[in-house]
């Protein structure tokens, strides 16, 4: 009798557990309130945040240069501890890409990582940066990435480990992780320092290289551009604080950089940073000099990225 | 006596390639380390922070024809040690895509010297045209044979 009301009471237990679980877990795009004040979005600003993005970088051919930048196919291999990440189709193709998709679904899927389907989406597509940005850069990106060349090909499936596989774990950690709110605190920064932060850390994502992360793969918001380790597994990613490797670099100096690839001793950009400091480089100097100013507030940590 | 500073020259030529074979890691980053600093060197004259000069133009150009000419020669098999080289792992995966990368820093960098000629580029306006396409050759390596850091 006892033993019968046991078990009685674990699988109650256990059920409550699962439906909680659940229910936790469960894909939430914008709220409809946010959603039904999604401006129409201009293309010509959108293409600044696209630059600033680098979208280029994982989801155009890999080694595409120029105009070719623009052609978002997808198709690279990001070889991960959690798997092969494959970025998808973001163009407009409608069979391939994403041009059956609304601006209220790109919203819900750069500001929550959540796709049409009601599907969490993986962190290795930079969302975690992607939830700070402003609905209406959101949407100006939205309008441009329209105007792109279709792409008629579909990349292959990312190919992840168990437990990563189990798309509904990704549902816990954007409840233990995922925060819109800035990673460092510099209120009352001057406005330059201000936007410069808004650029790194939302659209720009610098953070999701440059910041080493928990076991749990979320960014260490205390050791915020800290480097880390390269999340492809080979060499490490440097610390861009003022008390890392670009410590002595002034905002000429860090401008320089974004717009041609040499340092101040003219050593010149290597590994995956090429392709980011290329779409930096289409920037105007207002927005780099922002950027370098927020590198310049940004809190010193001293070191070498921890292996 | 006289034959003194020769034998000493010898003897450092002597030692240079006995450190060249011994350790391909220091030689090449040696060749880097100079290519790095000839090139700050054009980047100065470029940005108007050093005085245009067709001589050390020449010197720059040379300098970087020099190392395009010899550094391939310091990538053996198994000389990837993380500890001290940023060398990318994919030089020897893809010793054949490394080789044809380096050529386009070796082709440029031997049309800029054969161009600059006995005096070196007559102005900052020739050097550039001679000293851009190799600056720009240095990324397309970097972006698969080199570590970010």
């Amino acid at each position: 009798m006892r033993l019968k009301r046991l078990l009685g009471g674990l699988v109650v237990l256990g059920v409550v557990g699962a439906i909680g679980f659940w229910v936790a877990t469960m894909p939430r795009g914008l709220p409809a309130a946010t959603l039904a004040a999604l401006p129409a979005g201009d293309a010509a600003r959108g293409e600044t945040v696209f630059w600033v993005g680098g979208c280029s970088s994982c989801h155009a051919t890999p080694g595409a240069k120029g105009d070719a930048r623009l052609a978002l196919g997808g198709g690279r291999r990001l070889v991960t501890e959690f798997g092969t990440f494959v970025p998808p189709n973001i163009s407009p193709d409608r069979d391939h890409g994403i041009g059956g998709w609304s601006a209220a679904d790109f919203a819900n899927a750069m500001l929550r990582g959540v796709d049409p389907a009601g599907r969490h989406l993986y962190p290795a597509f930079p969302y975690a940066s992607y939830t700070r940005m402003k609905l209406e850069d959101v949407a100006d990106l939205w309008a441009y990435l329209r105007t792109l060349p279709p792409v008629a090909a579909t990349p292959g499936p990312s190919e992840l480990r168990f437990p990563y596989a189990v798309r509904r774990g990704v549902g816990l950690w954007k409840l233990a992780f995922l925060r819109d709110g800035p990673a460092v605190s510099l209120a009352g920064a001057d406005p330059v320092v201000l936007r410069g932060q808004y650029l790194a850390e939302g659209p720009g994502h610098c953070g999701e290289c440059h910041t080493p992360r928990n076991l749990a793969g979320a960014m260490d918001t205390g050791r915020w551009l800290a480097g880390a380790p390269n999340p492809e597994g080979r060499g490490r990613v440097p610390n861009i604080t003022p008390g890392g490797k670009v410590k002595d670099w002034s905002i000429e100096d860090l401008v320089y950089f974004f717009q041609t690839g040499f340092d101040p001793g003219f050593d010149a950009v290597a590994g995956s940073m090429v392709e980011v400091q290329e779409s930096l480089a289409m920037l105007d100097d207002a927005d780099l000099q922002a950027i370098a100013a927020y590198l310049h507030a940004v809190p010193a940590i001293a070191g070498a990225p921890q292996p | 006596m006289r034959n003194v500073p020769i034998a000493l020259g010898a003897l450092a030529l002597l030692a240079t390639a006995a450190f060249a074979a011994d350790d391909p890691i220091a030689a090449r980053q040696a060749l880097m380390d100079n290519n790095g600093a000839a090139t700050a060197v054009a980047g100065g004259i470029l940005k108007d922070q050093i005085a245009y000069s067709p001589a050390v133009a020449k010197a720059v150009i040379t300098s970087w024809n020099a190392t395009a000419a010899v550094v391939g020669g310091y990538f053996p098999e198994g000389s990837a040690d993380a500890k001290r080289s940023h060398a990318a792992p994919k030089i020897w995966e893809d010793m054949a895509g490394f080789q044809a990368a380096l050529a386009k820093f070796q082709d440029a960098a031997f049309a800029a010297a054969k161009a600059s000629g006995k005096d070196g580029p007559a102005d900052k306006a020739a050097f550039a045209k001679l000293a851009q396409p190799v600056m720009q050759t240095c990324k397309g390596c970097h972006q698969d044979y080199r570590l970010e850091n």
